[in-house]
């Protein structure tokens, strides 16, 4: 017998219900880190049925990988579209750090948690990050080739740049207290970084 | 059009994303051989570890495992 696909007005209901899911886990991993939120604490505070979670994503984990995907791939796309509209470094770096930024608090956990996180929500992160590294050295290639940038090896580049992101965000409380330290420093970050990629 | 890689899970904006750049073909170019077909698992995979090692430096075989995940996750390969 042929499966029945669900009316419109149901598929609606679905996708409403994973997305209040999904914004849910977001806020809650920020607030208490990932490791200590339930798929039930992410139910209540959506205000959905405990076991409607499950039909939506099988474990926690398949939802914060699919949260990683959704906010980083967004930004991870963003500086894909720059680097082909041949932004220069300066755009890419920023609309990197403007990703970043609009997910800070949940970025946060992932990077001081990134070594306990599940398998799957680990290398969600890991090829997220290889297509930025991937687009920054499109960028940074462009301006070797025009003079204005030195080389360096495409994985330190982006080491490079991810390091000191991630020690200023995972210290933000040193660096801009109960600030997003990647609007407040990102532009000094940016000139840094630059000034060390000047032939 | 944003559909992404039934392979890998590239975000496939443009026709030219498609493999032989044919908005029907639900795999990346980078997935596809040169007469536009799905490459094999292990050339995916191959094709991925690589990806992750150069990019950002991973060590071959941390790369590789990660490929390995990536690709469990895959309609393509799942």
């Amino acid at each position: 017998m042929p499966a029945i696909a669900d009316p419109p007005a149901r598929q609606a209901r679905k996708q409403r219900t994973r997305e209040l899911l999904i914004a849910a886990g977001m806020r809650l991993f920020a607030q208490r880190g990932i490791a200590a939120v339930r798929m039930g604490d992410i139910a209540r505070a959506a205000r959905v049925a405990h076991g409607t979670v499950f039909l939506h994503f099988r474990t926690r984990d398949e939802l914060l990988a699919v949260i990683i995907k959704q906010y980083a791939g967004a930004a991870a796309l963003r500086i894909r579209e720059l680097v082909e509209e041949k932004a220069d470094l300066r755009h890419v770096l920023a609309a990197h750090l403007r990703g970043l930024a609009e997910m800070e608090p949940f970025y946060t956990r992932l990077i001081m948690e990134g070594p306990s996180l599940s398998p799957v929500a680990r290398t969600a992160l890991l090829g997220i990050q290889s297509a930025v590294a991937t687009h920054l050295a499109a960028a940074v290639d462009r301006g070797v080739r025009d003079g204005s940038l030195r080389t360096l090896p495409r994985e330190m580049l982006f080491n490079t740049w991810l390091g000191l992101v991630n020690h200023y965000v995972t210290n933000r409380d040193l660096f801009a207290p109960r600030k997003s330290v990647l609007t407040e420093l990102g532009p000094k970050l940016m000139t840094y970084f630059l000034s060390l990629l000047k032939p | 059009m944003n559909t992404k890689c039934i392979s890998c899970g590239m975000p496939m904006t443009k026709a030219a994303d498609h493999a032989a750049g044919d908005l029907a073909k639900k795999y990346c170019a980078h997935c596809a051989t040169p007469d536009g077909s799905l490459k094999s698992r292990d050339e995916v995979l191959q094709g991925m570890s690589m990806f992750l090692a150069h990019s950002q430096g991973l060590d071959p075989s941390a790369a590789e495992a990660a490929a390995r995940e990536m690709m469990s996750h895959m309609p393509a390969w799942k």
